[in-house]
């Protein structure tokens, strides 16, 4: 018997403490700056569990009911904390409301719980025993859920449906409770149905995870999702892991925080370098903003347009706190001008001429993308380069999709460029390809500007060598009416899945 | 949970538009119309505003003549190519593509030079049409490509006959386009496509649905009621060609649109040709706005009214027309798909129409929400006849019900995207080339002038496209030059 009580007070000090911690992880995740959120949120936990210490006192009869409703009520609050705030982060501006909304809930809710359970237990045990048990197994709880957190529930079942466990737990409790303590309950029917309502609702939770906060992705994902959104254009999806934040737009990764710099290092730099003279620098696709963050490190750049489909991508990367440090907020730079359009009727429809421009477009997985990746899209992008001008081109992987990777060099070249193919090692992508453009010659820069992190004036040459196994290919230049690189390149990747 | 609430049909709006008929009834009953306003002297009059009559125009008009006008009935000019817009795109009313010309047609090649589409030997990238081009649903699920996959061995050996024999009557140049350049007299012409499949013994049931198709697609007739040349001249005339056909949203309204810049200036429209009058070697155009007292005349209207508008003119024996029907539907969200994307055209396997062309298929967007189909309906089951009386017989509603039921089968929640559906109906939209019709003496004989009424409309040809169009426009043009004294 006694052991009993004092297990269901390991269990809730266990509870209390995840969502304690899943709410500190989440706004960490999704705002930022660690300390800040940990220290904030265990201050106002804490504050709440005095209040609700201190509220407990206006209960005064029928404590046994009142203590099972307290934990239905934190199992349920608790069990879907993550959800709530996933949503809220992804729909709604509150996120930072509803969070502390939420701490200050399940703070106040878990602050009732052991000076009701004190008390309902302080016929049975002398006060000197009741307080030893009950605080030690408090701490005990605490001390197994911060271990079980980090090790087991985050990386196994992710913030949901961690969450909604230990909403079950709580609500297994508040059920127990009721047989531990029917002597004092008499009847206690209702409370009991109340029970395996909630533990009903939890359940479901459980198996509707993927619903919720798009958990759908989480099987699909490696890392725990922090963020999703459907908007109009495609599934915007940030995962993170760690110190490792990945962005997938309709499931293709984009970047991995840990390593993204070595890509837009040498999407930018070898052109753009090579171009002291530029002035106008136009970035088409890339609505990241990891691009246009390469690109401001040359002061003698006065303006960079960013072309990019989605508004909702380009407004999360200026005003996410974690996503704009990684750009170093780019997007809200003076010299920047973002503007969000189709890339390809935008530059149809207007004549401005780019010393340097940046298509930085997702791989062409569709009929849709591989338009983006024609003759006419770079005839027209040479269109608007001014002279001694040079266009870049992200061109896929030349080791796993090599044919598409040639296709599209091909097709800068059947479009009346000069090409230079070359490519970079990106420990997230593998081997990746690019392709420079110009009207005329060039000469991989001899400079660089200060600050970067991969290349250097030595390294830039060697990107323009291709080890044996990523040679030319044949391979037909892609054009609007055959869409060739969306075959080759749905048939290479096929044969890397195999 | 959301899935379970109940998903309703969205009303869905629309008309009847350009309806042509009643004007066509007035003609043919030779109903009263109120006498020309006042008189108008110039050599040459072209009658009909479609593609024939603006080719014609375009002629008259490079020649450096340009003392003539065109007088069109219709509000808008182009016929059979016209074309409509919305918000969301243009898109064409029938007309849609001409495939790339071959070397030897010279004239669609020099017009499309001039219209830019051909420069530096190279075709315009943006109007030859994208990929994916065309695509088939058949066992409940859509194919790339119009020709059915998942063939059985002995098919596919019917299909690879059936091309070899093609490839042979190409080789013959007696399968042309213009057809008058090769056109010889043949037994082919005396018995029907299938009669010719049978014979040939291509029994494989998807390669006949494959040929029926395309009797339908292009002359609105079944295989059974075609001329075994004509169908075969379809296969023929072309080399396949990989490169797809030149298209536009607004289909071959595009090339119209083109035709009219240049020409409008010559162009009347809302002037319904009534009567034709010949007085010695003058002839009198009357119209209710004005009588156009001419040296020659370019009878580019179906040629089917000459009877009814030419005083002394024959019966025009042996023309016959397929009745169509063509809508334009407004989607205000795109149908939900798995697999292959949308094609530009869209065909469904079995099913009596001939499915929808995608007018923001020509589109650089990357990205689009909303689209309108055309979809594309010859009545050919039915003798042209009743087709008509059908046609006129039913309202807007039995005709958009018809075009939902029809799309449901590939398209389950077609219903929750269409917004609205224009129907245009059409009752002699284009000359069948019935067995027989081809090396006929009633056809032939209208290919020679009239005294100084030189006839234009591609039915001339036995069969309608965009190249016979132009050529017996041009043609037409360049005799009546001739006795204007301006050759
Ligand atoms: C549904 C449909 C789809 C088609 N698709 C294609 C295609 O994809 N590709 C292709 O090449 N061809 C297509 N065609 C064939 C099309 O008919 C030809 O391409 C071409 O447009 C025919 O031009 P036309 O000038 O010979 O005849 P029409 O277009 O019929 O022109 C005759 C003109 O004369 C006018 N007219 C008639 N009577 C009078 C009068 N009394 N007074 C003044 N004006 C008068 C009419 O209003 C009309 O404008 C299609 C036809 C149809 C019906």
């Amino acid at each position: 018997m006694s052991v009993a009580l004092f297990l269901s007070v390991f269990l809730i000090a266990a509870c209390g403490l995840i969502y304690e911690l899943i709410a500190g992880t989440l706004a960490s995740y999704l705002l930022g700056d660690s300390v800040f959120q940990f220290s904030t949120i265990i201050g106002c936990y804490l504050f709440a569990m005095g209040i609700g210490s201190y509220l407990s006192r206006f209960l005064r009869r029928g404590l046994v009911a009142r203590f099972v409703s307290t934990e239905l009520m934190v199992g349920l609050v608790g069990g879907f904390s993550s959800s709530l705030l996933f949503l809220a982060f992804a729909y709604t501006d509150a996120f930072r409301l509803v969070l502390y909304v939420v701490v200050i809930l399940v703070g106040t809710l878990v602050g009732l719980e052991i000076p009701l359970l004190m008390r309902i237990l302080k016929e049975r045990f002398q006060f000197r025993e009741l307080v030893s048990h009950v605080l030690t197994f408090d701490y005990l709880g605490a001390l197994g859920a911060s271990l079980l957190f980090p090790i087991l529930l985050v990386p196994k079942l992710g913030l949901v449906r961690s969450a909604l466990l230990f909403g079950i737990l709580n609500a297994g409790v508040a059920l127990w409770s009721t047989y531990l303590f029917r002597g004092q309950l008499g009847g206690g029917y209702g409370l009991r149905v109340g029970c395996l309502l909630v533990l009903g609702v939890l359940g479901g939770g459980m198996v509707f995870a993927d619903r919720i906060s798009s958990a759908a992705d989480n099987s699909l994902y490696a890392d725990e999702v922090i963020f999703s959104r459907d908007t109009r254009y495609q599934r915007i999806v940030l995962t993170k892991w760690k110190d490792d934040l990945r962005l997938f737009l309709s499931s293709h990764l984009q970047f991995s925080s840990r390593d993204e710099y070595r890509y837009h290092e040498a999407l930018v730099h070898p052109g753009l370098a090579a171009l002291p003279g530029a002035r106008r620098v136009l970035v088409v696709g890339g609505g990241d903003g990891l691009a246009v963050r390469e690109i401001l490190k040359y002061p003698a750049v006065e303006s960079v347009t960013l072309v990019d489909l989605d508004p909702e991508m380009t407004q999360l990367f200026s005003r996410h706190p974690v996503l704009s440090a990684l750009n170093q907020h780019s997007l809200t730079a003076p010299r920047v001008h973002v503007i969000n359009a189709d890339a390809f009727r935008w530059l149809d429809s207007n004549a401005d001429r780019f010393d340097f421009i940046v298509a930085d477009f997702p791989d062409p997985t569709s009929y849709s993308l591989g338009k983006l990746f024609t003759t006419t899209f770079y005839r027209l992008a040479a269109k608007h380069l001014s002279s001694g001008g040079l266009l870049v081109v992200q061109s896929t992987s030349p080791l796993f999709a090599r044919q598409s990777y040639w296709c599209i060099v091909e097709t800068v070249k059947q479009a009346g460029l000069r090409t230079y193919p070359y490519h970079v090692y990106v420990p997230s992508f593998g081997e990746w390809g690019f392709v420079i453009g110009s009207l005329g010659p060039y000469e991989p820069p001899s400079q660089l500007p200060g600050g970067l992190r991969f290349l250097s004036a030595r390294n830039v040459g060697e990107m323009f060598v291709f080890p044996v196994d990523m040679q030319p290919v044949e391979a037909e230049p892609n054009r609007l009416n055959n869409q060739i690189l969306v075959r080759y390149y749905e048939q290479e990747w096929k044969d890397i899945a195999r | 949970m959301l899935g379970l609430a109940r998903k309703t049909d969205r009303a869905v709006a629309g008309r009847f538009v350009h309806d042509s008929f009643p004007m066509g009834h007035r003609l043919r009953d030779r109903s009263p119309f109120a006498a020309p306003k006042r008189q108008v002297k110039i050599p040459i009059v072209i009658v009909g505003g479609g593609m024939a009559g603006l080719n014609a125009a375009w002629h008259l008009d490079k020649r450096g003549f340009r003392d003539f006008v065109l007088l069109e009935m219709e509000p808008e000019a182009g016929g059979n190519s016209r074309w409509g817009e919305n918000e969301i795109s243009r898109f064409p009313w029938a007309a849609h593509y001409v495939p790339v010309p071959a070397k030897g047609e010279s004239l669609a090649r020099e017009l499309f030079e001039e219209l830019g589409l051909f420069r530096d030997g190279k075709w315009d990238d943006r109007a030859l049409c994208f990929a994916p081009q065309e695509r088939l649903f058949i066992y409940g699920r859509w194919q790339e490509g119009i020709e059915p996959e998942n063939a059985t061995p002995q098919e596919i050996a019917q299909y690879r006959r059936f091309n070899d024999k093609m490839a042979e009557f190409r080789a013959t140049g007696e399968f042309t386009i213009p057809m008058e350049r090769g056109a010889k007299p043949s037994p082919l012409d005396g018995m029907s496509m299938s009669d010719w499949l049978e014979r040939e013994r291509f029994d494989s049931a998807t390669l006949r649905w494959y040929v029926n198709y395309a009797c339908r697609d292009d002359y609105g007739v079944l295989a059974k009621n075609t001329s075994a040349w004509a169908g075969i001249q379809y296969f023929a005339s072309r080399e396949p060609e990989e490169k797809g056909p030149l298209t536009w949203p607004e289909g071959n309204g595009w090339i119209a649109r083109r035709l009219l810049e240049k020409l409008g200036r010559y162009v009347r429209t809302g002037s319904v040709v009534y009567r034709v009058r010949r007085d010695g070697a003058r002839l009198h155009v009357l119209t209710e706005q004005a009588e156009y007292i001419a040296e020659a005349v370019i009878f580019a209207a179906p040629t089917f009214l000459a009877p009814y508008l030419i005083e002394g003119a024959p019966r025009a024996d042996g023309f016959q027309y397929s009745p169509w029907l063509t809508a334009n539907l407004t989607l205000d969200r795109m149908p939900r798909e798995k697999g292959l994307d949308l094609a530009w055209d869209n065909v469904i396997y079995d099913s009596p129409t001939l499915g929808y062309v995608n007018a923001t298929h020509m589109s650089l967007a990357t990205h689009v929400e909303r689209t309108v189909w055309t979809f594309y309906w010859s009545l050919a089951e039915h003798s042209p006849e009743d087709a008509r009386r059908l046609l006129l017989s039913k309202d807007w509603n039995y005709w958009k019900e018809a075009i939902l039921s029809d799309l449901e089968r590939a398209h389950p929640d077609i219903r929750q995207c269409v917004a609205r559906i224009d129907i245009m109906r059409l009752g002699h939209a284009m000359a069948r080339p019935a067995p027989g019709f081809m090396f006929s003496e009633n056809r032939e004989r209208w290919t020679k002038p009239l005294g100084r009424i030189f006839f234009a409309n591609s039915d001339l040809s036995g069969f309608s496209i965009f190249e016979e169009a132009q050529y017996r426009g041009v043609t037409a043009a360049k005799e009546a030059l001739g006795v204007v004294g301006r050759s």
